[in-house]
């Protein structure tokens, strides 16, 4: 595990994470178009090189510093998130209740989409804001549950000694129902795939709908950033960190992260948009007493 | 060539394209379709993720309008393609060819920028007169940023000193009693899976719908509607055979199936719903194309999310499809969208049997009703009161789901706006 308390971070570490996350990134932008899109490795690129050199659309009106604070926020929230996500034995910062800065960088996406959403002074946006304020009622108290459930099995809040409670037994065994719960609120976290209402094409794209050139650029690379996160996270939690026969541990905690992000990836093919009219009644009716049911038969099983 | 310029290359090498379609334009639509997928591009939900407006057929003059107001605002580097509705398969290769060479052309981008620089965003003030003379058309356009204010027309929301010049939104009560402010939303008629020529007059609180107005903008297309097409000619007394009326009433109730699977957020289903489409229509054997479509029908039928979210949207009783003399597939299956999806696989499952039949062609129920009727007027005639009180994203579903065509109303009554398009 990580060095003893007060150890400080290497250099290279707070270099290199902007590094692994941007790498990350790009390869799930790349699993993305060689699943769904097609146009394999360099489709990304393309894309990339077209918004960075593309105009600002301009609205009337707009609120624009509330606009662009929305969208930088998202990378920004992203890269913040992995700071405290072990990759081997430690992480870049270890606050000790890791597991709650990571749910607190993840909420700031409900800003992001508001303020993107508000700030351009459109319709369609603003309905997408909408959309994203009722898709984290329905997915925010089963997926804080679930972290709480991960935290209660390891008696800890701390990423890394949550990874090293899973010794031979992975939470995603025991803990079935926290995971799959985990893996529907990264996708509702990222608005992606079937959670993509907010920006769906049925409201012109929603809150990217007036997002052109470098916004649009840093708005889906920081959703991107985001789910490969929340799949980095995914590995201590419940995957057993980086623990694995043969290969270091930052191998397999590499190799388990793209695991993840494939399976979230690959997701969006499957199924169509869920609307939050609809999926409301199943989060509240289903998902929050599994969760709570699971905490309870986790608890049982500590306490004894 | 430039590092400029084949950096841009690069970069629209994938055709990323708004594609706006003036009624009466389905089969430019088709190739349009066909030929971005061959080139790895799509088209893309909103003018600000595009680098190429395609505007299939002749638009009339409102639809012009809207048009002209997407162009505007299209961010650089842009490049607009027209094709007429005569357009051949050819002529869209050569129109995107045209269209990709403009993109990558940096003398003529930076001087379309700098044109454009200071004429600033659009505003209410800068709206041309003839705006004003349509009362019910606010601007015609779907474009967003121009809706949550799209009340120009009216007028009678205008408040002094209101900021930027703009009038803000009212307030009216809601259904709960409660007063929210009031948008008016034109969706359509430059909108991404959306019936072409339909424009609904929303008037919107959050994104509920507290009143709806159906209109058409026209087109100045020539010709047979597309979909309609061999039973109208089998009626002139041309040889057609069940055959190929059949291929056609498949792909046209694909091209539905497509649209809704889009509005419905599956993307993956709904391009496969249109490679079908197109292969049918490419005049494919039946044998190699039955078991994927079989294949397609089941996966889109069997998907229980999809049930899920279509179930008790866009409910039509048998009272209502009375009223307004509802016909084809709609009128047989009296339910909700789920219920007209599954309605349309059947169809296309019905019609893939009858692909080879040679008989000559006798019947006159067409894929979106009687051939010569026009089951798209009962379709507009019902909407408005089908919309009333369902959310936004409800009512594009319960669009999609009945995809009314309007070719032959928006073209053989003539235009709404009452002008010969341009």
């Amino acid at each position: 595990m990580g060095g003893p308390v007060g150890d400080p971070t290497p250099v290279w570490a707070v270099v290199a994470l902007p590094l692994v996350l941007a790498a990350l990134t790009y390869s799930a932008a790349a699993m993305d178009s060689a699943f769904h899109s097609g146009g394999g490795f360099v489709a990304p690129l393309r894309e990339g090189v077209r918004l960075v050199v593309q105009q600002r659309r301009r609205t009337l009106a707009p609120d624009a510093l509330l606009a662009r604070i929305g969208v930088i926020s998202l990378p920004a929230a992203a890269l913040l998130a992995a700071t405290v996500i072990p990759l081997d034995g430690g992480s870049v910062w270890e606050p000790p209740v890791s597991v709650v800065w990571f749910n607190a960088m993840e909420v700031v996406a409900w800003g992001s989409l508001w303020l993107a959403g508000w700030g351009v002074n459109s319709a369609f946006p603003l309905i997408g804001g909408y959309r994203f304020v009722a898709q984290g009622l329905a997915y925010e108290l089963p997926h804080m549950f679930a972290l709480i459930t991960a935290g209660l099995g390891a008696g800890s809040l701390d990423l890394t000694e949550v990874a090293a409670a899973q010794d031979g037994l992975w939470f995603a065994v025991w803990m079935p129902v926290a995971f799959a719960v985990y893996l529907l609120s990264a996708v509702a976290m990222t608005f992606w795939g079937p959670m993509s209402h907010p920006v769906a094409d049925d409201a012109a794209g929603g809150v990217a709908a007036e997002l052109s050139g470098p916004d649009r650029l840093l708005f889906f690379a920081g959703r991107l950033a985001l789910l490969t996160v929340a799949a980095a996270a995914a590995v201590p939690l419940f995957l057993g960190g980086g623990a694995g026969p043969w290969l270091p541990g930052w191998a397999w905690s590499l190799i388990k992260t793209y695991a993840v992000l494939a399976l979230l990836v690959w997701v969006r093919g499957g199924f169509p948009v869920l609307r939050m009219d609809r999926f409301m009644t199943a989060a509240w009716m289903v998902l929050i007493p599994a969760t709570l049911l699971q905490a309870l038969v986790v608890g049982i099983v500590v306490v004894n | 060539m430039g590092l400029r310029a084949r950096l841009l290359r690069f970069a629209h090498a994938r055709p990323r394209a708004f594609v706006i379609t003036a009624p009466g334009s389905t089969r430019t639509r088709l190739f349009v379709e066909a030929e971005l997928r061959r080139r790895g591009g799509r088209p893309v939900a909103s003018p600000a993720a595009a680098a190429m407006l395609v505007v299939c057929g002749r638009p009339g003059a409102d639809l012009m309008a809207a048009v002209h107001t997407v162009w505007e605002d299209m961010p650089g580097p842009r490049s607009l393609v027209r094709l007429d509705e005569t357009a051949s398969a050819d002529d869209v290769a050569a129109g995107l060819d045209l269209a990709a060479r403009e993109l990558a052309d940096v003398d003529a981008q930076w001087a379309d920028a700098r044109a454009r620089r200071d004429r600033g965003p659009w505003s209410p003030a800068g709206e041309d007169d003839h705006m004003f003379g349509s009362a019910h058309h606010h601007s015609a356009s779907s474009e967003p940023d121009h809706n949550d204010h799209g009340d120009h027309g009216g007028g009678h929301e205008h408040h002094m000193g209101a900021p930027m010049g703009l009038p803000m939104a009212g307030r009216a009560p809601d259904r709960d009693g409660l007063k929210l402010d009031v948008l008016h939303i034109p969706l359509g008629p430059a909108l991404s899976d959306w019936p072409a020529g339909l424009v609904l007059d929303l008037t919107l609180q959050g994104d509920v719908i507290q009143a709806a107005e159906a209109l058409t903008t026209g087109g100045s297309a020539t010709g047979p509607p597309f979909w309609e097409e061999p039973w109208l000619r089998a009626a002139a007394g041309e040889p057609v055979t069940t055959g190929e009326a059949e291929r056609r009433r498949a792909a046209c109730h694909l091209d539905s199936v497509g649209r809704l699977l889009a509005v419905a957020g599956w993307d993956n289903a709904a391009d496969q719903a249109r490679v079908l489409r197109d292969r049918l229509i490419s005049g494919e054997p039946g044998r190699d194309l039955a078991p994927r479509i079989t294949g397609f029908t089941r996966r889109a039928g069997r998907s229980r999310v999809l049930r899920w979210m279509l179930r008790d949207v866009g409910v039509i009783d048998p009272e209502l499809a009375e009223r307004h003399q509802l016909t084809g597939p709609p009128a047989r299956r009296l339910a909700d969208a789920s219920a007209r999806l599954s309605g349309w696989l059947d169809e296309v499952g019905a019609a893939m049997e009858r692909l080879d039949d040679p008989a000559p062609l006798r019947e006159t129920e067409g894929p979106r009703g009687p051939v010569g009727g026009r089951p798209g007027a009962a379709v507009l005639a019902l909407l408005p009161g089908l919309l009333d009180g369902a959310e936004l994203a409800a009512a594009r579903l319960t669009v999609a789901s009945l995809d009314p065509g309007l070719d032959q109303i928006a073209v053989l009554s003539g235009t709404t706006d009452g002008r010969p398009g341009g």
